[in-house]
């Protein structure tokens, strides 16, 4: 079993009688960058306090490369740690914090020198050792936090929400820079966020967590074309999902119509149909482009630049969300316009309801 | 009985020192004497046996107040007195005196009591004494019992025939043992003043080691007996009878005490001098003098009041027959002049 | 108008007539009119002089010193535990701790004294006990001595340095703690490497009040000490009740006066808002 890699298996943490994290299973290759995805009070959290050490399971086992690290307090399973608010001790300079985890460990000192120095330049903070943290803007205390997180060259490393103090721009910079030193250092990430947008970006597999459980695990591309439940397919960027009735082989939209689609489909009764709007074609009049195709009016339009984004009356009060490219030689439908809506039948998914 | 109320005397130095910023109070009437006195249970015998009859005779109100020598000298100082009458140990009224703060004592226009009949030593020109006090050796029966116990200076200063922990009085508490000191010493009882300081303080030196504690307040003192913190002691005979009285096995010689004087003086720019000058004549009084000698269990200065007491209340009594016969007066003079070099000997050597 | 708008020195002025009235003023006078007492500015040095330099004052202010940094060492190492105690305690047991702490304050001096007396005598509970466990042959020394005065002033100015202390680690972020033990840190290196330094300007205020405090302690070395624990307060009082030489007693004040404000500018500048608080 290789240094990197991290698993939990079938893990439980109760708090009074409720269990916020119920019985969660994974298996993380060394060298994955991984994240647990999901909205506050999903279980997240605790699910990496568990990996860090600062949580003992109630139920279940920690491993990591092969070992059980279930009761194995923090110091002893060798992590290097990026917290939520950065945690840089007020104390310290920037060289001195950087330098922690290899000082309380008892490395030689022209080891921890030339290890600060290292870190310091991976994360350009070169120059800045003698400075504290309330000398620095938040996207530098950020850096000193990773340059900590790496500097003892750990086989994993936990991020918890790293970035979600910094502004948008300042942010998809570190992105690019945190995945590029993943990357470098062969080391597993395992990152928890609750901003789809950064998980689809960085991640190699994102566990989709809801209540405690995981919802879905999988590549980005997976979880978004393919949810597996309707709190998946909505949690993860925009999506429809329209009211639906199975009848033996028959899948019946909004309208009545009849509709074709891919895997996933639950045995009869009421259903959910998911398709996403970039996926869902918008033609004038009464076009029959492709084999799915619903019958709307165009209740509003929005130009947001590179896309126009419809929503489409579509019968029994359903509302689709399209997005059509601002392509070359686009046509712009107006509200009231009669169009027809189309899409592939293994762009959609039939959901329990 | 000096000052026996030491523990607040300290918590009001900040008051004294405040006193001259108070505002001063209402203009009173005549009908007001306000009087300094030592506190405590003194004030509930002395209500009964002098300020009630006083007020019944005269429509004369009497209010008590606590004040520290340093109060006293702070009202004088900030030209803003307070009250009428002090009833406090005869030294701190000399200081008072020296610095021009008292009336005289208007002798000559007393009413109820005789100037004759009072004891000459204490009837001076600006101060009357109204009691008498003594400092005894006590001791604990438990420890020395039957005849097997000091009787005397020397003996206390023996601490091979009599062994366990002893206390003597403090400089805080006005006056140290000098004088016990001296007749341990070899001294005799009429050669003590002027004090050989040196001598006193070398023979102070050889009995130090067995002393627990030198004692600042009446009450500690008392306690320090009660409790066997110490065996041996000095103490004023009134607080050591009140534990005799309650069955602390506890008792103590006539031989070498030394009588010392409460006294009565009046403020010059008092609001009521003429209120205050009748109250100490009518607290003169020989049966006023034994109703509250007798509770206090000290001596009366009227020499008449003797003849109103039981020959047991006497023995048990300063200016009685035992302390007469055994005893000496504290010479007040000679710790006026030298209590500054006194006590910066003392603190000079309880330092070493 | 509401309070928040009225300008500082109008919310402050009943209390700045208070400090002056029963304050400045007093002591003001008393300096002033002792002095003067004295004569000319260079009598009044030559007394300074004798005052400062004799051999008793040297040795009255060696000890209040002396006893003085002792309490301070001793409140702190008790103190600084009982802070952690009570800053990570809740509900109960937090109350509890705290009035256990604060009841020094809720009592009187002499009924605290008296109580000390009952525990500490030679005839008192400790030694009894002591000595029915036949631990001890003969009774210890607890009172009257310069243990006394220690026990005694200890315990009067534990409050002090625990609630200066308390506010100092409360706040102290624990995401800090985490994240150092999450580090690698043992629990030890946990607490010296980031606890203690992050509370170090608590530790620095509360020493200083206590010891500001400690050395002008009266009321519990005169009751608790023996005839050599002399402190300066002791002696300004002694020099003007007893001796009624209000000159010297201005000066020790003065003196005493003095240090304490020194050491309360430094006081001041750590237990400022701010020192040593998480940046983020």
């Amino acid at each position: 079993m290789s240094a990197g890699s991290v698993a939990l298996e079938a893990v439980t943490k109760r708090y009074g009688s409720e269990a916020v994290v119920a019985g969660v299973s994974l298996a993380i290759p060394e060298g994955e960058f991984f994240t647990l995805l999901g909205p506050s009070g999903s279980g997240k959290t605790t699910t990496l306090s568990m990996l860090a050490g600062f949580v003992v399971p109630d139920e279940g086992r920690v491993v990591m490369g092969g070992r059980d690290m279930t009761r194995v307090p923090p110091r002893g399973r060798g992590l290097g740690m990026v917290f939520q608010n950065y945690a840089i001790f007020p104390h310290l300079n920037v060289a001195e914090n950087v330098a922690f985890p290899l000082t309380v460990r008892g490395a030689p000192k022209p080891e921890v020198t030339a290890r600060v120095a290292e870190a310091l330049a991976m994360v350009k903070l070169t120059g800045f050792e003698a400075r504290y943290a309330r000398q620095l803007s938040g996207g530098q205390q950020q850096r000193v936090a990773l340059a900590r997180a790496i500097v003892a060259h750990p086989k994993v490393v936990l991020m918890d929400e790293p970035l979600g103090a910094l502004d948008k721009n300042l942010r998809y910079h570190m992105q690019v820079e945190i995945k590029e030193i993943q990357r470098r250092l062969g080391m597993t990430v395992i990152y928890v966020t609750h901003d789809q947008e950064e998980a689809l970006t960085m991640s190699d597999r994102i566990a989709i967590m809801d209540r405690g459980r995981i919802a879905q695990l999988g590549p980005p591309r997976e979880v978004y074309e393919k949810p597996d439940d309707s709190f998946v397919a909505a949690f993860l960027g925009e999506a429809n999902l329209l009211r639906a009735r199975r009848d033996g082989e028959v899948v019946r939209g909004p309208g009545g119509a009849v509709l074709a689609t891919s895997a996933g489909t639950p045995p009869g009764g009421e259903a959910l149909l998911f398709v996403r709007p970039e996926k869902v074609s918008v033609a004038a009049g009464l076009a029959e482009v492709l084999p799915n195709h619903l019958p709307g009016r165009v209740l509003h339009a929005s130009f947001l630049g590179n896309i126009v984004r419809y929503a489409v009356e579509a019968g029994d009060g359903a509302t689709v969300l399209c997005d059509a490219a601002n392509g070359a030689g686009a046509v712009l439908h107006q509200p009231g316009d009669a169009v027809t809506l189309s899409w592939r039948a293994e762009d959609s998914r039939l959901l329990a309801g | 009985m000096t000052d026996d109320l030491k523990l607040p005397r300290r918590l009001l130095i900040g008051t004294a020192l405040a006193a001259p910023a108070t505002i001063a109070r209402p203009a009173r009437a005549d009908g007001e004497v306000i009087v300094r006195t030592p506190g405590g249970a003194y004030d509930d015998v002395m209500r009964r046996h002098v300020y009630d009859p006083f007020t019944r005779e005269t429509g004369i109100r009497v209010t008590v107040v606590a004040a520290t020598a340093a109060k006293l000298i702070a009202m004088f100082r900030a030209n803003n007195v307070e009250l009428d009458l002090i009833d406090t140990g005869d030294a701190q009224l000399m200081t008072l005196e020296g610095m021009g703060a008292l009336a005289p004592i208007a002798y000559d226009r007393w009413r109820w009591s005789k100037p004759e009949d009072v004891t000459s030593e204490v009837k001076l020109p600006y101060r009357v004494g109204n009691f008498t006090y003594a400092t005894v050796l006590a001791y604990n029966r438990e420890s020395f019992p039957g005849d097997n116990h000091p009787k005397s200076w020397a003996d206390f200063w023996d601490a091979g025939r009599f062994p366990g922990p002893r206390m003597l009085a403090d400089i805080a508490s006005a006056s140290v043992n000098l004088e016990f000191a001296l007749l341990a010493d070899g001294v005799p009882k009429d050669q003590l003043y002027p004090i050989d300081l040196d001598r006193a303080l070398r023979s102070m030196s050889r009995i130090r080691p067995q002393i627990r504690r030198f004692w600042d307040t009446g009450a500690l003192s008392a306690q320090m007996l009660s409790d066997r913190e110490v065996v041996l002691g000095s103490i004023w005979n009134g607080r050591l009878q009140t534990l005799i009285d309650r069955n602390a096995p506890l008792a103590y010689t006539w031989n070498e005490h030394m009588i010392q004087v409460q006294a009565l003086g009046i403020f010059k720019d008092a609001r009521n001098v003429e209120g205050a000058q009748r109250l100490a004549d009518f607290m003169m009084q020989p049966q006023v003098q034994a109703g509250y000698a007798k509770a206090l269990i000290y001596g009366p200065t009227n020499e008449r009041a003797f003849d109103l007491l039981t020959p047991d209340e006497r023995a048990r009594m300063p200016g009685g027959e035992n302390s007469r016969r055994s005893g000496f007066y504290q010479n007040i003079v000679w710790w006026h002049e030298n209590r500054e070099r006194v006590t910066r000997a003392w603190s000079r050597w309880v330092l070493r | 108008m509401p309070l928040g708008r009225l300008p500082a020195w109008l919310l402050l002025a009943p209390a700045l007539v208070l400090l002056f009235g029963v304050f400045l003023m007093p002591i003001g006078w008393f300096l002033v009119s002792s002095l003067r007492e004295l004569g000319t500015l260079a009598d009044i040095r030559e007394e300074m002089e004798a005052v400062l330099f004799s051999d008793t004052i040297g040795r009255v202010i060696l000890n209040t010193n002396g006893i003085g940094a002792v309490v301070t060492l001793l409140v702190l190492l008790i103190g600084y535990p009982v802070s952690y105690a009570l800053s990570r305690a809740r509900g109960f047991a937090f109350t509890l701790i705290l009035l256990c702490i604060v009841l020094p304050y809720f009592t009187s001096t002499i009924v605290r004294t008296y109580a000390w007396m009952v525990l500490l005598g030679r005839n008192g509970l400790i030694n009894q006990v002591l000595l029915g466990l036949g631990l001890i042959g003969a009774p210890l020394d607890l009172l009257y001595n310069r243990t006394g005065v220690v026990i005694g002033m200890t315990y009067v100015l534990l409050p002090y340095m625990v609630l200066t202390l308390y506010a100092a680690m409360k706040a102290v972020d624990p995401r800090l703690l985490q994240a150092a033990e999450g580090m690698g840190a043992s629990p030890g290196q946990v607490f010296r490497r980031v606890f203690m330094p992050l509370t170090l300007h608590g530790v620095v205020a509360g020493v200083l009040i206590t010891f500001i405090l400690a050395i002008g302690f009266f009321i519990t070395p005169a009751l608790m000490g023996g005839p050599a624990d002399i402190m300066i307060a002791m002696l300004i009082e002694r020099e003007v009740e007893l001796t009624q030489n209000w000159p010297t007693a201005a000066m020790m004040t003065i003196v005493l006066l003095a240090v304490t404000l020194i050491l309360y500018a430094v006081y001041s500048r750590y237990a400022e808002p701010g020192q040593g608080e998480l940046q983020r």
